[in-house]
């Protein structure tokens, strides 16, 4: 079956569930685990989206808690909006730059530096625009669409949360450095990947 | 990765997406089901159901290994919800070790639960995905592979079962101490076991649309006692969480059991794959759990109190939900007769 | 020779000159880096290197030992000449050796580098054998010079088809935990007995690292 024919399905089957009244769905047993599901695991399972969104956690965990409040805000926010328009316009950030957050985020994250809210807020919501646009845009040609880019915002959100909370809770000392040596390995992987890129 | 690696993510982030975006909550596909009799060397008797989705058929054809002819059928009978097509096929040399494929999975979000009981009594229960749209019959013993197959279904029951999740979210509201949560989760455990248990075998029944509106009831009725928890008020229920967490399960079991016998049961391994689902129900509540605590906590570190509206906005989740369910559901039962 | 010298600056200056001086000497080191791989454009292909002769081919499979060597010492060095060197050497060094793996991929040519990666075990050997104690820039400035070998390497090495990004992850973080485990083993240093052991573990790195420089070289 052709992709195009793929989508057709994917987009009949979506419109008859959406048109479906939702009654005992909410019960009925189901064993496809639908696009909510694929749009979480799709971003758990790609290191590109996940290693820079654990960067901003580290980020901002670093900075302090009221830099992740806000970010916890923004990020998310910025990702579901910017997958939105990706998944209804097909405009998104092309895949060649994937390695530019993980260069970006892992890079700050290494430096330490003393950002104010917000500074880290702004940088939040770029990232979020940047990967949830790719992201979206992965999503839309994998037929989840906005449910899918719904359950990837939860996932983002759920990862930043307890990613931040973690490094909140432990970055006295040595811990602070094995955060900023964690960074930087996230920077070194966005800088080779460049390399694979223009390879 | 490996299977229960991807549960586990699954288990751990699905959930949260489950609820924090309840429009997402529509999906539902029910598995189809091949089962494959061998009566004579080389023959089979053939039990295809497909499942109707709003009155369309899945678009699944079943695809035999080469030299295979129709003996018999195929014969069509339709039902209020699935298709049932039988035929008995000759296939040249036997099933084993021979793949069938199911044309047009690759396109849909459904699963085959296939079912293959060999002249020699050996039966296997195979759970085919979209994303490997084949099975390949084989001679091994299946009692593993009906443990595996069931636990799965269990765990994505669960993930799936939104209602039975909020259930719990609101159960964990209410609750002050971890020792009430431990009570109030084991005995929501117990009591779901045993229904489940009851209704599978076959020693008891509930009507099914009573049932899912009650559910939503048992819903809607945390909603309140969480609001009031948080005012500081009490009542029976935040006294007692697991006395109601207990009577409540009894319900949410026949509704698991009703996941169960809709997946169609491996007629000799029913207590396995009884015994696989629950456990399987029970890993992917647990990490729910298990999901929420580590937010709660994680939460509370970040000092995340945010104005009323927004801390009192499980609670409302939880009651908003259960009423909106109770509602459509009695009109369901209603309309349905 | 260099604890000798060593010594005289301990001994003789403030901190100032003592980083001007530790600056002159790590300069020296790098030139004298640079001259030894510059001498060798016959290695200039680190594949190749494979089919050139017999110490060659014998090093082949220990080509990971130097780099092993070569991290470990990274570690063990950062550790004896204590904070802030103990984290800026693991931190600055992913980034560096990324950073010479990118030019691996893009195409840019390094000569010289499996001679990089054996001298930089050595002298890092070395620095750890005599607890050389130069100025932190000047410490990170040859590290990180170093760092572009072995990430070179990696990046001529890759192989070709595979997900880059993780496999890049993946050699990182080894590396990362290369450094760690020499940083561990520098918690010796706290004991004069261990003082002792890691000079001396420092002087097996070195021998390897030339051990490693000669196969190259010959």
């Amino acid at each position: 079956m052709r992709r195009g024919e793929r989508r057709a399905l994917a987009c009949a089957s979506t419109l008859v569930a959406a048109l479906t009244p939702q009654l005992a769905h909410a019960h009925l047993v189901s064993t496809g685990l639908g696009p909510v599901y694929d749009g979480i695991l799709h971003f758990a399972l790609t290191p590109e989206f996940v290693l820079p969104v654990l960067a901003i956690a580290m980020l901002t965990g670093l900075r302090g808690r009221a830099h992740v409040r806000l970010a916890l805000v923004a990020l998310p926010l910025a990702w579901l909006a910017a997958g939105i328009v990706a998944d209804a316009t097909a405009i998104a950030v092309p895949d060649a730059l994937a390695w530019l957050p993980l260069l970006v985020a892992g890079g700050l994250v290494t430096l330490d530096l003393r950002l104010s809210p917000r500074a880290t807020t702004v940088i939040a919501t770029l990232l979020g625009i940047a990967l949830g646009s790719s992201n979206g845009a992965a999503l839309a040609q994998a037929g989840a669409g906005v449910r899918g880019v719904l359950g990837s915002t939860a996932a983002v959100f759920v990862i930043v949360t307890l990613g931040a909370a973690t490094v909140t809770a432990w970055q006295t000392g040595w811990l602070r450095i094995a955060w900023r040596a964690a960074g930087s390995w996230i920077a070194a992987g966005g800088l080779l990947l460049l390399g694979w890129t223009l390879r | 990765m490996s299977r229960f690696g991807r549960f586990a993510v699954h288990a751990l982030l699905a959930v949260a997406a489950a609820l924090l975006s309840p429009a997402a909550l529509a999906h539902d596909s029910r598995p189809a089901y091949l089962q494959l009799t061998e009566t004579t060397p080389g023959r089979y008797d053939v039990v295809w159901r497909t499942p109707l989705m709003s009155g369309m058929r899945l678009p699944v054809v079943v695809r035999f290994p080469e030299g295979t002819r129709n003996v018999s059928g195929p014969a069509e009978r339709d039902f209020a919800d699935s298709i049932v097509e039988r035929r008995v096929v000759q296939v040249d040399g036997g099933l084993e070790g021979k793949r069938v494929e199911f044309v047009g999975l690759e396109a849909t979000i459904t699963d085959v639960l296939v079912r293959v009981q060999l002249r020699t009594g050996e039966t296997s229960t195979t759970l085919v995905r979209s994303s490997k749209p084949w099975v390949e019959v084989t001679a091994s013993p299946g009692r593993f592979s009906v443990f595996t197959a069931y636990l799965q279904h269990g765990i994505e029951h669960i993930l799936l079962g939104v209602d039975h999740l909020l259930f719990v979210l609101g159960l964990m509201l209410i609750v002050r101490t971890p020792w009430m949560l431990l009570k109030a989760i084991t005995a929501f455990t117990v009591a779901h076991s045993i229904t489940l248990a009851v209704a599978t075998l076959g020693y008891g029944h509930v009507p099914e649309a009573p049932m899912n509106a009650a559910i939503a009831l048992s819903i809607l009725f945390l909603g309140p006692e969480i609001v009031r928890a948080w005012r500081g008020e009490t009542s029976f229920t935040i006294r007692n969480p697991w006395v109601v967490a207990f009577a409540f399960g009894l319900l949410h079991g026949f509704g698991f059991a009703s996941g169960l016998t809709a997946l169609g049961l491996p007629q000799g391994d029913i207590p396995l794959a009884l015994f696989a689902f629950n456990v399987g129900v029970e890993i992917g509540q647990l990490a729910f759990v298990a999901l929420i605590l580590l937010m709660v906590r994680a939460f509370r570190i970040l000092e995340m109190r945010g104005p009323r509206a927004v801390q009192l906005a499980p609670a409302y989740v939880v009651g908003v939900l259960g009423a909106f369910w109770t509602i459509q559901r009695v009109t369901m039962m209603i309309q349905g007769g | 020779m260099f604890a000798q010298r060593a010594d005289r600056d301990r001994v003789g200056c403030g901190a100032q000159r003592r980083r001007r001086v530790g600056y002159r000497r790590a300069t020296r080191l790098i030139v004298a880096a640079l001259l030894v791989t510059a001498a060798a454009p016959v290695l200039a292909h680190v594949e190749a290197g494979q089919a050139t002769g017999f110490f060659t081919g014998f090093a082949h499979p220990f080509s990971g030992l130097d780099h092993i060597l070569a991290m470990v010492a990274v570690g063990l060095w950062g550790a004896q000449l204590g904070a802030p060197a103990i984290w800026l050497l693991p931190l600055t060094f992913p980034l560096v050796m990324a950073f010479g793996g990118f030019l691996g991929l893009i195409g840019v040519g390094l000569p010289g580098v499996e001679i990089g990666i054996a001298a930089s075990a050595a002298l890092l050997g070395a620095a750890v054998m005599t607890e050389r104690r130069i100025s932190l820039y000047a410490a990170a400035a040859l590290v990180a010079f170093f760092a572009i070998f072995h990430g070179h390497a990696h990046g001529t090495e890759l192989p070709p088809g595979q997900s880059g990004l993780l496999y890049s992850l993946g050699f990182v973080v080894a590396t990362g935990c290369l450094h760690a485990i020499g940083i561990a083993a520098g918690a010796a240093h706290r004991w004069p007995s261990g003082k002792v052991a890691l000079r001396i573990a420092g002087g097996g790195v070195s021998l390897g690292g030339l051990y490693f420089l000669w196969g190259a070289l010959a």
